[in-house]
């Protein structure tokens, strides 16, 4: 083959294949399409699901790079805010949809052990296991937004998996998983960090037996992996991964309910529940990929 | 293939030298992956380096595991067609960068010749490599089952130079990059592999004087078909044995020619010393190293030339000095009156006559 051919070859491919590239704005579109799409599937599987609480909605399997997908918190859109349980970078999923709106990450990817989310007005709290919380805004798709970090100084009292914010009282609530203290042993322990945070913040802390919480279920403990307000009663809404259970508490620390987790949920994570009344509950990835199940949810 | 090579004639104006040949096919390979860069962003970060990947933006979509539907499957994150295209490109990947890897085994070697079922064994390894690890990827468990079949498919090997099993290292480095999704440290590793074998055949790094290699491959046989015995033993049994018998055909001939060239038996040598030179203008070379042979020799003969590409061609005289020249002395002359022809000189001279009974065919 000549050159001159060659080149020629090389040529015809290259335009060709520009010619192919496909735009992003048609695959956002396709998106969109498939969304709405959706969305009215969801609605349609609501509606039919009626009074009926432990049918799923909706199941969304999660990508590898959510596979310990750990905390939830509603958005007033209600979207989901989800992260990593490793990597502080934080996912906007719409629940209906099934789409990851976008990402964005804190500045720098910093690395640790996050347990929770939650959303305070226009700010974003991501709370580490160790009691240590981190305070940013919102970002745009694949941004990396600055942060703040503050020390609740309650690391050494107990593991933290769960946080979410009670507006009423403008308070952060933070259950413990586990208590390392012995006096509160046999008891769910709920602390209460109110906004904004100082350097001296006066806690307030919530104890309830845990024969109350545990009723008459069978389990021996009941330790909190994450902690949704419901946008409606103000109640806690706790889920245990290791129970695989659901508590409903009052902010006055009465036991709503407690009860089993429908079945399917390996390892639930993360809970929030949306204004428009749909309990969302993650999973993270054990022998099956992680997932997101949506729910009808009454009081 | 053709046309590849046809890029590399028209990029190295038809050079045959390895070097320019090898940076060309990379000059190709990353122009492949600028386009693919340019038309599918993010496709390349799949396969060459995963820690990107999680990084993505726009919108993505969720597998739906109560219903779903075909469009939600190939546009989710997980698909079907997803997994396969990520395999081929693994695949392709592996290929692309193991095939300088085989030129270079081929053609950069001290030695000449080299085994065709390792050539392949460098097309073949990294592809079942980047496959296994693929599957594995985070699975203790699979990792596990993978240890257990491998110990059920036992495979034994011994490869006869040491440069092959590092070509074979190298070939699982690149399958366990691409496998890993991480195919840019597996090219880095592969490219700057390929130059250093390059600049280190290019230059003969590393090479002892003392011990006869590539260059001087007359001077062993010379030591004892020149020997007081003058059987024509043959120093090295396992190096008669692996030959194959056109190799020995042609062996046999050299030293026939060699023999012829020494005289009769009981006599003295007729030639004590293998002048190799190394150049670019062999003919310009013979002219100069010939005069001087002429000069300080009682007598020479042309015994070889070797034409190389890429590097320096090689030829080869055998010589017996005028005992009134010391070595020194010699190889100064031939330096003086190289003109910038000759890129290096060496002589080696027979010392002491070796134990010819150690070195015949046990």
């Amino acid at each position: 083959m000549t050159s001159a051919r060659t080149l020629a070859l090389v040529a015809s491919v290259l335009a060709g294949a520009a010619a192919c590239r496909a735009g992003p704005e048609a695959k956002a579109a396709q998106i969109r399409t498939l969304e709405a799409e959706r969305q009215q599937e969801v609605a349609r599987r609501i509606a039919q699901a009626g009074d009926n609480t432990t049918k799923p909605v909706a199941v969304w399997i999660m990508p590898p790079e959510l596979r310990e997908i750990s905390g939830l918190a509603s958005t007033p859109t209600n979207h989901v805010l989800a992260h990593d349980d490793e990597i502080g970078r934080i996912y906007e999923i719409d629940p209906k949809g099934g789409i990851i709106l976008k990402r964005f990450t804190l500045s720098g990817a910093p690395h640790g052990d996050f347990e929770a989310i939650t959303i305070v007005d226009k700010d974003i709290y991501l709370l580490e296991s160790n009691g240590k919380l981190f305070k940013f805004k919102e970002g745009g798709d694949g941004e990396q937004v600055d942060y703040s970090k503050y020390d609740t100084h309650l690391g050494h009292e107990c593991e933290f998996e769960g946080l979410a914010f009670e507006p009423d009282s403008a308070w952060l609530v933070m259950p413990c998983k586990n208590v390392s203290s012995k006096g509160n042993s046999d008891a769910l322990v709920i602390y209460r960090l109110p906004l904004p945070l100082t350097d001296s913040p006066r806690f307030t802390t919530l104890v309830i037996p845990m024969s109350e919480v545990i009723g008459s279920n069978s389990w021996k403990n009941f330790r909190p992996s994450d902690i949704a307000i419901d946008p409606v009663t103000g109640n806690y809404v706790l889920v245990a991964s290791h129970e695989k259970a659901l508590a409903v508490i009052t902010p006055g620390g009465k036991v709503v309910r407690s009860e089993p987790l429908p079945p399917g949920h390996a390892q639930a994570e993360g809970v929030a529940i949306t204004r428009d009344g749909i309990l969302i509950v993650s999973d993270e990835a054990r022998s099956q990929p992680a997932d997101m199940m949506l729910y009808r949810w009454h009081q | 293939m053709p046309v590849l090579n046809s890029l590399i004639d028209v990029i190295t104006m038809k050079s045959e030298k390895p070097m320019r040949r090898l940076l060309a096919y990379y000059g190709i390979l990353a122009i492949i992956v600028l386009l693919i860069v340019y038309l599918a962003p993010g496709l390349l970060n799949r396969v060459a380096a995963k820690g990107l990947a999680e990084v993505s933006t726009g919108p993505g979509v969720l597998q739906d595991a109560l219903g779903g539907n075909a469009t939600a499957n190939v546009l989710a994150g997980n698909s079907l067609a997803d997994l396969a295209v990520t395999t081929i490109m693994i695949l392709l990947g592996t290929l692309a960068l193991m095939l300088p890897v085989t030129w270079v085994y081929m053609s950069a070697r001290p030695i000449p010749g080299h085994s065709q079922t390792i050539v392949q064994t460098l097309l073949f390894l990294p592809l079942v490599v980047a496959g296994i690890v693929y599957i594995v990827q985070n699975s203790l468990a699979l990792a596990f089952s993978l240890a257990g079949v491998m110990a059920a498919v036992r495979f034994r090997t011994t490869l006869r130079d040491t440069r092959d099993v590092v070509y074979i290292f190298l070939s699982i480095v690149v399958g366990f990059s691409a496998g890993v999704q991480s195919l840019a440290v597996g090219s880095l590793v592969s490219i700057v592999f390929n130059l250093v074998i390059l600049i280190t055949w290019r230059y003969d790094y590393g090479r002892n004087v003392l011990t006869p290699t590539a260059n001087s491959q007359w001077a062993g046989p010379l030591h004892v078909l020149a020997g007081p015995t003058g059987d024509h033993a043959i120093p090295d049994r396992d190096l008669v044995l692996s030959l194959t018998p056109e190799k020995a055909g042609a062996l046999s001939d050299r030293f026939q020619r060699v023999s012829k060239k020494l005289g009769k038996k009981k006599k003295k040598p007729r030639f004590d010393s293998v002048l190799s030179v190394r150049t670019y203008d062999v003919p310009a070379a013979q002219a100069q190293i010939e005069k001087i042979l002429q000069e300080k020799t009682k007598r020479w003969d042309l015994d070889e030339v070797v034409t190389n590409t890429g590097k320096p061609s090689e030829i080869y005289y055998l010589a017996r000095l005028k005992k009134s020249v010391p070595r020194d002395e010699f190889l100064t002359a031939i330096h003086e009156n190289a003109d910038g022809v000759i890129d290096s000189v060496d002589l080696e001279t027979r010392g002491a006559p070796l134990d010819v009974k150690s070195g015949t065919i046990q």
